[in-house]
């Protein structure tokens, strides 16, 4: 059963981009790089896709970021750039996770949530603002939506976001603002 | 709260990190070789315990619902010419005997909505569960709505699945397949309701209080202002899009409209002309038949209204169809005071054989199987799902 191995001692003790140079000659050093940044994506990812296509994409990011880890030159961190390529193969389910949002705006139930067992109290609050909030993610451009939620839900600073999405930070500040603007206005008033 | 705080309130279940052990059994993920094998692919588009049910309705039974009739209901009154199962006769006299209260501060709604899921591996040895869902709605005057969704605790189905229920040591969480992949049902009491939430302004069709109450009251002239409604109006499709009723043919028509009749007449505050002119619509609509006396979810007395639906999976949703067997929609009215009970869906041919889905949107190419029915080991004529309109008034009466 496939487990993630860790590791000789060594690498532990290693910075990401010292793991990722050592697993050129050892490919097994690469499984602490999973241990240390799988779950915090994974989580994030299922906030996005909801649970069952957040596996796939997490085991697609790493199976990626592990084939061309040649290509990591070390100039950014890693954190960023496997961020980047869980990014892109989240955009190719741009429309899957848009219609997610219309259904949870349409229905008040929202099917990200498939099966996980929230607390009712959750679920009332989703109630309240979950849809509204929905609807407006749903109208986001695929770069705008990544650059807020990076932000809501993966809790990435401004600077990790530019280095994410690869664009300069005055291009992520922009998106971002804008993006707020679109969910404040959605958001309904409180009384 | 700001936007951001209110995002980041937002699907919070999902938030919670798993250990990188579990996560890399799950994804298959092993260094050396990383797996290219990935997980069949699943469309996790509506979440099944509620969502089916909340959008479409349907269900359930005639049989063993306790909670019998809230109040004095009047006599079904059929008409005088006895010809009690003359198609759309009981529609008719529905639509006269539609009541004509005054106006109030708030229009208020609850409805329920519940799904019969088989617990167990055999068809021999598994028992029937009902989850419920209760929705609360309050539209003010200006048409902002004030919403409660609570989870009522799901409960064995029958007195029969009561007893193997026990037999099974009484659990309080169930693991039953969807169609979506798995789900637990919660088989005690939840928290119990929290005060109503602000949304922002109800449309229902679309359309806002004011608009309803500007629709015709000519049932013809109803009906082609329904058929302009632009929505998604198909069960599933590829291609997802607004378009016109007007532009579905034969059954499709036909569920669209009477999907939106039904909006008409549980959800939303239609004023009564309209709401009559919606019965006597339906009544028009090809296919649909009386069909006899049953009782709602909640044990109050009405008559069935069969409806020749295609299929019964909500509109709008779904990009592929989702169900392996056949169903009979039924509305159960009460004539005698022109409102819509419920709507529920019997099953017709029970879940069998599988069928090809097109490829999700990793191009992968997807099977849906029986076990993955909620209802895989129902008799034909049993209940599938079923939404129950409990209270639909006007009332003075402050949301809690």
């Amino acid at each position: 059963m496939a487990t993630a191995r860790v590791v000789s001692q060594p690498a532990e003790k290693l910075d990401d981009s010292g793991i990722v140079a050592a697993s050129l000659e050892d490919p097994e050093a690469f499984g602490e790089l999973f241990r240390r940044h799988a779950p915090r994506l994974h989580a994030y990812i299922k906030r996005r896709l909801g649970g069952a296509l957040a596996d796939d994409v997490v085991a697609e990011t790493f199976a990626t970021a592990f084939r061309q880890r040649g290509r990591f030159d070390g100039r950014a961190e890693f954190a960023a750039w496997l961020w980047g390529i869980a990014g892109n193969l989240i955009a190719r389910h741009h429309r899957q996770e848009t219609r997610m949002y219309r259904a949870f705006a349409r229905t008040g139930v929202d099917p990200a949530e498939d099966g996980v067992a929230d607390l009712a109290g959750d679920r009332v609050d989703a109630a309240a603002r979950g849809p509204h909030l929905a609807r407006a993610l749903a109208s986001l451009s695929a770069q705008d939506r990544s650059a807020v939620l990076l932000l809501a839900w993966g809790e990435l600073s401004y600077a990790e976001i530019a280095a994410t999405l690869d664009l300069p930070l005055g291009t992520v500040k922009a998106k971002i603002h804008r993006a707020r603007t679109k969910l404040r206005k959605a958001l309904p008033e409180e009384k | 709260m700001d936007e951001l705080d209110a995002l980041r309130q937002m699907r919070t279940a999902l938030a919670r990190e798993e250990s990188p052990d579990r996560l890399a059994l799950r994804t298959n993920w092993r260094s050396g070789t990383p797996s290219r094998r990935r997980r069949s692919f699943k469309v996790p588009i509506v979440s099944v315990i509620s969502t089916a049910a909340l959008v479409a309705g349907a269900v359930v039974v005639i049989s063993v619902t306790s909670s019998p009739a809230p109040d004095g209901v009047p006599p079904v009154r059929l008409g005088e010419n006895g010809g009690a199962h003359e198609p759309g006769n009981a529609l008719l006299v529905a639509a006269t005997n539609v009541q004509k209260g005054p106006t109030r501060e708030y229009w208020h709604t609850t409805r329920i909505s519940g799904e019969i899921y088989a617990v167990g591996k055999t068809a021999a040895d598994h028992y029937k569960v009902e989850s419920r869902t209760q929705y609360d709605e309050w539209t003010d005057p200006r048409g902002k709505e004030c919403v409660t969704v609570e989870g009522l605790p799901a409960r064995p189905w029958t007195a029969v699945d009561k007893q193997k229920w026990q037999k099974a040591g009484a659990p309080t969480v169930v693991k039953v397949p969807t169609a979506e992949g798995p789900a637990a049902l919660f088989l005690k009491d939840m928290q119990p309701g929290a005060p109503c939430r602000k949304l922002g302004d109800r449309r229902f069709l679309g359309m806002t209080p004011k608009q309803l109450a500007a629709l015709p009251t000519e049932p013809e002239n109803l009906e082609s202002v329904l058929l302009n409604l632009k929505g998604d109006w198909e069960a599933y499709t590829s291609k997802a899009g607004e378009r016109p009723i007007r532009a579905l043919k034969g059954d499709k028509r036909v569920r669209a409209l009477s999907d939106a009749a039904g909006t008409l007449l549980a959800g939303a505050p239609t004023p009564p002309a309209v709401r009559a002119a919606a019965f006597r619509m339906l009544a028009t609509l090809p296919g649909v038949k009386a069909e006899g006396k049953a009782t709602d979810p909640l044990g109050r007395p009405g008559t069935v209204i069969s409806l020749p639906v295609e299929t019964t999976v909500p509109l709008g949703i779904y990009t592929a169809p989702k169900q392996l067997g056949t169903y009979r929609r039924q509305w159960i009215i009460d004539p005698g005071d022109g409102t819509l009970l419920a709507i529920r869906d019997l099953v017709a041919t029970p879940p069998h054989g599988s069928r090809q889905l097109p490829p999700g949107d990793d191009g992968k190419p997807r099977r849906l199987t029986v076990a993955s029915q909620p209802d895989r080991f129902h008799k034909p004529g049993e209940l599938s799902q079923y939404e129950v309109y409990a209270v639909a008034e006007w009332t003075d009466t402050a949301p809690n």
